[in-house]
């Protein structure tokens, strides 16, 4: 099955590459990916029900949490395609890009969507680290689409930053490879994550603990933790929108992934969580605290976005460094952060598509000249910093609920930190939604409904039903299902 | 016996007296083919010195006796060199005293006096001579300490005859990096290229012959017989040490006499290799001479602490194979030219491609083919592949790459090698080290790791970035082999394939990055930092 995935996704990528007319790129992409979302519901469906509880094909593994976020990426794939589509035709007419960039655009896209896949459903560590650098190789010139200086900059700090950090990230696999074979597993047998699971007793403690620093940072860089964030608000502001969407919804989770499954192989070695849960605290308020600062001077409300996807991903490693609770919270906010953070995405392209610039004090009166993207917009930025009811609130409430019980100084500054960035979040929007002084610098001609519009309306939905739903038993057994994989 | 030792010495001073006018001329005359010129007979340099000989000298009236002394030192300096050195026979009546302290002092007599003359004379051209020679004398004199140091480790003796005589190379093939720091720092003693030119007194940074321009008729001969006498004895102690069999000790009339056409021979071949190498290489710069001898010296300090490390424990070419993997990577460190980087870095790629060569040898048959899988590919996507297509990059853009960088490449060489000693201090340790035991591949891969970054640091340059980080990919590389020794083929082909894609996507990025900013410099790329 997983074979069809990735036989699906790689025909795309090759059908976008050899097809002459850019126009049919466009449009079967999102066929694809709907084809290709149906195929991975179908094929993730067993591990998420609980029908069955792991499959370990030697090469591949599978999961609760893997399917998790198998399926997670194939909604955002679908997402991003629909999205592309009309955005990618839009530059195309303002002639912002030509035909041989469209193809491009599409057949990494593609290529991107599948090393996530590949990450998520290899058992072998360095098939692991193999699609880890593929997704960082497949999207820089997603993220340097455009022939500006400004995005050729960030394309070269994302692509120097990110393949630093995940060659050293390399380190870490093969020191765990040679500490299991050192103490005589067989050479088929290192790089299996299963086996290395297995094994865990026999690999030396001091190893597994060097392996475990070499991984989180190196990873760390791609998840885009404080202080290695530097790449992160570049890319994001300056990839095409529907890509930021794809970065700061789904990359950084899979990135997470890889390094939460090493996670919990190193607790395993080292017999308890007290060592590892260390670095997620540390680095999890470092993440949340520094981007306060940069959110509040902020005047470009890409970056603002990308800065709000350090923070969450500093709250989602904050939450996990706060077991067993703190765990179910994660990836309550794993989820919610997802579908907001894209949805957000997708609705700063098209303010970007009709203003024409990214910094906010030329973005005036959203509400008159674009109101069905300026109300998803400001009902994103709503749900984003966490008000009820969406299911941000419910993971936020949980794991302040886990942290007030052993940190609550830390959680004291936590508090005081959302506070702050959602002040700086509302201000900006604020701003956004008042009239300006000058005249209006777009025509009225009135806003149609879009596939874009669709898109944001599903994902907030969903944010709100599935705040409702995990409130709910059958919604937390679910829940528990998953973080039963990462205990 | 001692009878054999004065007669052995009486031959060889005589022999090595006759033979250094016919080395200085052959070497004028092969250079002369080599550049397409019929140059004088090589036997020439006998009826200069003899015509000399018999010319009246002109002499400075500001000149002391110190000026009419230097001939004469400089002279018996050399002449001592010959007595004492083992050149054509070992153990010669002067051997028990011959230690190389004594050796290097009487070379150090020999330049001082050359020194003091260029300056007696007081003229412009002497005075200058003579500073710059002191200045090059004070940086060479720390590597001779280091490479003797290092013989002297070896053979347990500080005796010159030991030193050179033994059979030492082959057994202790990472003496080939003293050595090549021994050829270095002898190129500079004799006053040849890419130190000084020997065939001028027109180039204004002339050495040695601005130090005997005021000298004349018998004076300037015994100058010119001595420093062809210095340069005999050179090429004649690394002949033999490259090829220490073809000196004997003097044991009978038939071996005695073999060993005299021998070292006509070894004269011959290294004259046409100086020649070789003068025609080839230009001369450098002054004030890029602390750079080639800083080379020398660290290239000997290496030398030392391979030979260190090595000697007591179990020695295999995959140390040696190390060292000089580290070695390109340290002198990559220092470079500027984009051209340059590429060569180094091709060429530790080849020295990791031969550490899995070598351990294939020692694998069984499935792990051996591995092996050579792993060293092919190395060669051609580390060694060929990177190189080519960063280059042509390069070449797009139709302009020199002269890398930016923080540190004077003499800085940077010594912040290399202190990286690399801190790295061997701090592994020490390391509680995992403790574990799996200390193992000098392991210290390798830190060390390029290490560098590796240093690289992308130091270097704000998108194509010293791009470099850094296939020289962490190289460290990483040899981790592999020093842990794992071999990955299953599938994955290990796409850890290559990652760095050819990761050579590409880098390579067109930069094109890229210079047609938008005219630049490659990354402290311009700062249009993102809100």
């Amino acid at each position: 099955m997983n074979f069809f995935i990735i036989a699906l996704v790689f025909s795309a990528a090759l059908v976008s590459f050899v097809l002459p007319q850019p126009k049919i790129t466009r449009r079967i992409a999102g066929i694809f990916a709907a084809l290709n979302f149906g195929a991975v519901l179908f094929f993730v469906w067993p591990y998420l029900s609980g029908a069955q509880k792991s499959f370990n094909g030697g090469w591949w593994f599978i999961d609760g949490f893997s399917a998790l976020m198998l399926l997670l990426v194939a909604m955002l794939y679908l997402a991003a395609s629909l999205v592309s589509n009309r955005y990618i035709k839009h530059e195309r007419e303002e002639g912002a890009i030509n035909d041989n960039r469209v193809k491009l655009y599409f057949s990494l896209l593609h290529l991107f969507a599948l090393s996530m896949f590949t990450v998520l459903l290899s058992n072998n560590t360095l098939l692991l680290w193999i699609a880890l650098e593929m997704t960082t190789l497949s999207s820089v010139f997603l993220v340097g689409l455009y022939k500006r200086k400004t995005s050729v900059e960030a394309a070269w700090k994302y692509a120097i930053i990110c393949s630093t950090g995940i060659t050293l990230g390399l380190i870490g696999i093969l020191l765990l490879g040679y500490g299991s074979g050192f103490s005589g597993s067989e050479a088929s047998a290192i790089f299996s994550l299963s086996a290395l699971a297995e094994k865990a007793a026999t690999i030396p403690a001091a190893i597994a603990k060097l392996a475990f620093v070499f991984i989180f940072i190196g990873f760390g860089v791609k998840v885009g933790l404080a202080p290695m964030h530097s790449w992160l608000p570049d890319a994001h502001s300056e990839a095409p929108s529907p890509i930021s969407a794809f970065f700061s919804g789904i990359l950084l989770n899979v990135a997470l992934y890889a390094i939460i499954r090493f996670q919990v192989l190193t607790n395993t070695i080292l017999g308890d969580n007290h060592w590892t849960i260390n670095f997620f605290l540390v680095f999890g308020t470092l993440s949340v605290l520094l981007p306060v600062f940069m959110m509040i001077i902020q005047k470009n409300f890409k970056r603002l976005l990308a800065y709000s996807s350090i923070e969450h991903m500093g709250l989602i490693l904050l939450a996990l460094s706060v077991p067993p609770l703190g765990i179910i919270a994660a990836i309550i906010h794993m989820i919610g952060h997802t579908l907001i953070k894209s949805s957000l995405f997708f609705g700063a392209g098209e303010i970007l598509l009709t203003y024409k610039t990214t910094a906010i004090d030329k973005v005036r009166n959203i509400f008159k000249t674009i109101p069905r993207t300026g109300v998803l917009f400001v009902l994103g930025i709503l749900a984003i910093i966490g008000l009820p009811p969406t299911a941000l609130f419910v993971s936020e409430y949980t794991m302040f609920t886990a942290l007030l019980q052993t940190h609550v100084w830390l959680a004291i500054v936590i508090f005081a930190a959302l506070s702050a960035i959602a002040f700086a979040m509302l201000r900006l929007t604020i701003i956004m939604t008042l009239p300006s002084d000058a005249e209006a610098p777009v025509a009225g001609v009135k806003e149609k409904w879009n596939v874009t519009h669709v898109v944001m309306i599903t994902e907030i939905a969903l944010v709100l039903a599935l705040s409702f739903w995990f409130t709910s038993d059958s919604g937390l057994n679910f829940i528990n299902g998953i973080a039963s994989n990462l205990f | 016996m001692i009878i054999n030792q004065v007669i052995a010495t009486i031959l060889q001073t005589i022999l090595v007296l006759a033979l250094a006018p016919f080395a200085v001329g052959l070497v004028r005359f092969l250079k002369a083919r080599l550049q397409g010129r019929r140059g004088p007979s090589p036997f020439l340099p006998y009826w200069a010195l003899a015509t000399m000989f018999r010319k009246e000298m002109v002499i400075s009236e500001s000149a002391s006796w110190v000026f009419r002394a230097a001939p004469f030192v400089v002279f018996a300096s050399s002449l001592a060199l010959v007595f004492m050195l083992p050149l054509v026979y070992r153990f010669g009546i002067f051997g028990g005293i011959a230690d190389f302290l004594v050796i290097s002092g009487i070379l150090m007599l020999g330049s001082i006096f050359l020194v003091l003359g260029g300056i007696d004379s007081a003229s412009a051209f002497g005075g200058m001579g003579s500073s710059r020679e002191m200045t090059l004398a004070a940086l060479s004199e720390s590597s001779v300490v280091l490479i003797f140091a290092t013989l002297s480790f070896i053979n347990g003796s500080f005796k010159i005859d030991n030193l050179f005589g033994a059979q030492s190379v082959f057994s202790h093939p990472y003496l080939l990096l003293s050595m090549f720091a021994f050829i270095l720092i002898s190129l500079a003693e004799n006053a040849r290229y890419p130190v000084d030119n020997p065939a001028t007194h027109l180039e204004l940074t002339m050495v040695h012959e601005a130090m005997t321009i005021e000298y004349s008729g018998r004076y300037l001969a015994l100058l010119e017989y001595a420093s062809a006498l210095k340069l005999t004895a050179f090429l004649i102690l690394i002949a033999n040490f490259l090829f220490p069999a073809l000196s004997s000790e003097a044991l009978g009339f038939g071996s005695g006499l073999m060993a005299l056409v021998w070292t006509i021979a070894k004269v011959v071949v290294l004259c046409a290799a100086l020649a070789l190498f003068e025609t080839v290489f230009v001369k450098m710069r002054f004030y890029r001479m602390n750079e080639y001898l800083s080379l020398a010296f660290f290239v000997s300090l290496l030398g030392l602490v391979v030979t260190l490390s090595v000697v007591g424990l179990n020695f295999d070419y995959a140390t040696i194979l190390a060292g000089l993997t580290i070695l390109f990577v340290v002198f990559l460190f220092g470079q500027v030219r984009l051209s340059a980087i590429l060569r180094y870095y091709a060429l530790s790629s080849l020295a990791i491609a031969a550490i899995a060569f070598n351990l294939s040898l020692m694998s069984d048959r499935a792990e051996a083919t591995h092996l050579w899988i792993f060293a092919a590919m190395t060669i051609i996507i580390k060694s060929i592949f990177v190189p080519i297509i960063v280059r042509a990059a390069q070449r797009r853009q139709k302009f020199v790459a002269n890398l930016q960088s923080f540190l004077r490449p003499t800085s940077s060489y010594f912040l290399a090698i202190f990286l690399a000693v801190a790295i061997f201090f701090a592994m020490q340790q390391s509680a995992v080290v403790n574990i799996i035991g200390w193992n000098v591949m392991i210290y390798v891969a830190v060390v390029l790791l290490v560098l590796g970054l240093a690289t992308m640091i130091i270097h704000r340059n998108i194509f010293s970035q791009i470099m850094g980080l296939f020289v962490v990919e190289n460290g990483i590389t040899i981790f592999i082999l020093a842990t794992v020794k071999s990955l299953p083929l599938l994955l290990e082909l796409g850890i290559f394939a990652v760095v050819a894609i990761s050579t590409i996507i880098l390579s067109i990025l930069s094109s890229q990055v210079r047609e938008q900013y005219s630049s490659t410099d990354t402290e311009n790329l700062r249009n993102l930092i809100e």
